[in-house]
């Protein structure tokens, strides 16, 4: 925010080439947008941290696992000293009740965290672009039905009605969670793409695409959206943080992934039972949740003011 | 509400008013509204009832005791409406709804709204006191870090949001338990009152007190996160204005202007937000009330889809469909109010 703060009161030409008046004409060359954003992503240096922790997150949880060759779902109960033990050098992460290595039990419940948070970003924001264009591109009675199906989802508080699909629907495997947290995330996607292509629809270059004989489903998609990318990119980036928490919430009450298969969420839940004998087994996973929701608030926030440096300070 | 990240996204774009020329009077745009809101919630209703119908178990299959002989579960499903083909029973569940009889719960056999009426006066006191808590501090933090950016309270605003947004409630629930309650023994862990003990009406209140603190500050968090942050960046509108330099030239005192010019303008679009927050209130904070068993409207919620109450489910589904709505359009209404520069359409 600080550095896209100054470039606002910087004069415009300054702020698309910053040292074009100290650099020799013959090596003078203009970025490319692409290349402005980026340059301008890299300047914000929380932005940037979160973006470094999470490609680290992503190493840990899908390489660690082939370099830290323990089965997480290896039962220990023999050895008295094996379960709820404390992090040392043979369980970094300490065991929980039933002696699991909670290291390995990590990398495994990142795994399926992440992907639950991406694919039902993923899933999401497809459904949310399609309706969110169709409403805004034809308007009428088309835009009318969308938005009122919107409004039914936006109508009831998100979790009622989460646990209760989630009670009546779910089997515990990722895909139906992921399903189910995909089903509540279009809706500020659309909203937020219907305002962008009601906005755009009317600008001179849709109108000149038109004019030269592009059909609908052309101008919607190859003409408006990449206009509206932008926002829908930060969207994007918030809501895979935001489903992340909505996962961890469903298995922490038991609504969500179910053993055998494991999320932070699901460890949690199991760690919370003994969490006055041993706080690790929540504190970590929770840690864990809180530190790659974080990074991707941060990058989200970023990339904000990246690609829109008008609007900062919201 | 324990509201998603989304809703602290979008909190800034809550102003569904649309600032078109030819103006109508407010009588009407409410009437409007109106009108507009009643086929959303039927729309809502008829869903949530296909829903809990629908659901695997739903309520056709409710466990009734396996004993039963058939003409007895023949009589229960009289009792409970469940004879009919489905939409004739959504007919009948509305037309008895509208009349405030949502049927009967079946846990309990108590009517539905005895029910939440038990559970109401408990998410009042959580809530209440944590919307005034949270208003507090969120307008002490948002206003200094607006009108001081990069300060030590801006940055410490920054940090707090951040966290408010991205912790699910239910590890702020966890931690604040573990430090206070198992670590510390500064608070107790659970529960609304100490159970066992026959105390004296002031000792009663302290004990009260005693016990909502965490969960208090627990579900405030959220809302000064949202709230102080939303405050800052009007804040920062406002302190750009002309007529603060007026102010100011006019020899108005620095905490004058504050109080006189800038808080007021910058409180309105607040009290929407505020507003609109305390909507959610019908749902109650499930994860919050759950985790520290406070007995309000979050805990008899996620109790009765454990049960599978269906008649409180789908009554406390509408109801908070109904509340959100209903606030939604009183923060547009008091926005209005508030701001005569803002015009219905």
């Amino acid at each position: 925010m600080d550095v896209s703060e100054q470039l606002s009161l910087s004069s415009f030409d300054e702020e698309i080439e910053p040292f074009l008046a100290e650099t020799s004409e013959l090596v003078q060359k203009r970025r490319s947008q692409g290349r402005i954003i980026f340059d301008r992503f890299m300047r914000n240096y929380t932005a940037v941290g979160g973006a470094a922790f999470l490609i680290l997150l992503f190493i840990f949880c899908f390489v660690g696992p082939y370099i830290w060759h323990v089965n997480p779902n290896t039962v220990n109960v023999l050895h008295v000293k094996e379960t709820l033990a404390n992090p040392s050098l043979t369980h970094p992460f300490g065991t929980d009740d039933v002696g699991r290595d909670q290291l390995a039990r990590a990398m495994a419940g990142g795994q399926v965290s992440l992907i639950v948070g991406l694919l039902s970003m993923l899933i999401g924001i497809g459904i949310g672009t399609l309706i969110g264009a169709l409403a805004g591109f034809y308007g009428g009675w088309i835009d009318n039905v969308l938005m009122r199906i919107t409004d039914v989802v936006l109508a009831v508080p998100l979790y009622l009605l989460l646990f209760v699909l989630s009670a009546a629907f779910s089997d515990g495997k990722p895909q139906t969670v992921i399903l189910i947290i995909a089903f509540f995330s279009w809706t500020y996607a659309a909203r937020l793409i219907r305002g962008e292509f009601l906005a755009l629809k009317e600008r001179e270059f849709v109108m000149a695409a038109r004019t030269i004989g592009a059909n609908n489903f052309r101008l919607m998609f190859r003409h408006i959206l990449p206009n509206a990318a932008g926002p829908i990119i930060v969207n994007a980036t918030l809501l895979v943080g935001a489903n992340i928490i909505t996962e961890s919430v469903l298995s922490y009450f038991g609504f969500g992934v179910q053993p055998p298969n494991a999320s932070w969420g699901t460890m949690i839940a199991t760690g919370d039972s003994f969490f006055d004998v041993d706080p690790w087994l929540v504190f970590i996973p929770g840690l864990l949740i809180f530190a790659t929701v974080l990074s991707f608030n941060l990058m989200g926030d970023g990339l904000r003011d990246a690609l829109d440096p008008y609007m900062t300070e919201r | 509400m324990d509201f998603p990240p989304g809703d602290f996204l979008i909190l800034g774009c809550v102003c569904p008013l649309v600032i078109v020329t030819p103006e109508v009077s407010m009588g009407r745009y409410v009437i409007r509204r109106i009108l507009q809101a009643i086929p959303l919630l039927l729309l809502v209703s008829i869903f949530m009832f296909a829903l809990i119908h629908l659901m695997p178990g739903g309520p056709d299959q409710v466990i009734f005791n396996p004993h039963l002989s058939a003409a007895a579960r023949a009589q229960m499903r009289v009792r409970f409406g469940l004879d009919d083909p489905v939409p004739i029973q959504y007919l009948k569940w509305l037309r008895n709804a509208l009349t405030g009889d949502f049927g009967f719960s079946f846990t309990t056999n108590l009517p539905v709204l005895t029910v939440l009426g038990q559970r109401f006066p408990a998410t009042l006191e959580l809530f209440g006191s944590a919307l005034i808590f949270a208003l507090i501090f969120a307008i002490l933090l948002g206003v200094v870090a607006g009108v001081r950016q990069r300060s030590i309270t801006d940055y410490t605003l920054t940090t707090v949001s951040y966290f408010g947004i991205s912790m699910p409630v239910f590890l702020f629930a966890l931690f604040g338990q573990y430090i206070f309650a198992v670590a510390l023994h500064w608070l107790p862990a659970s529960g609304i009152t100490s159970v066992g003990y026959t105390l004296a009406p002031f000792d009663a209140f302290v004990d009260g007190v005693w016990h909502l603190i965490l969960p208090m500050m627990v579900l405030s968090i959220l809302f000064i996160a949202a709230w102080s942050r939303y405050l800052r960046s009007t804040m920062i509108d406002v302190v750009k204005q002309d007529y603060m330099r007026t102010a100011r030239a006019k020899g108005v005192s620095p905490l004058g202007v504050l109080m006189r010019h800038a808080m007021r303008n910058a409180l309105i679009p607040l009290v929407t937000v505020v507003t609109l927050d305390f909507g959610s209130i019908a749902g109650g904070a499930v994860i919050t009330e759950t985790i520290f068993s406070w007995p309000g409207m979050g805990q008899l919620f996620y109790q009765s889809l454990e049960a599978r109450d269906y008649p409180i489910l789908l009554a406390m589904l509408t109801l908070s469909a109904f509340f959100v709505v209903a606030f939604n359009l009183l923060a547009d209404i008091l926005y209005g109010v508030l701001d005569p520069r803002i015009r219905y359409a």
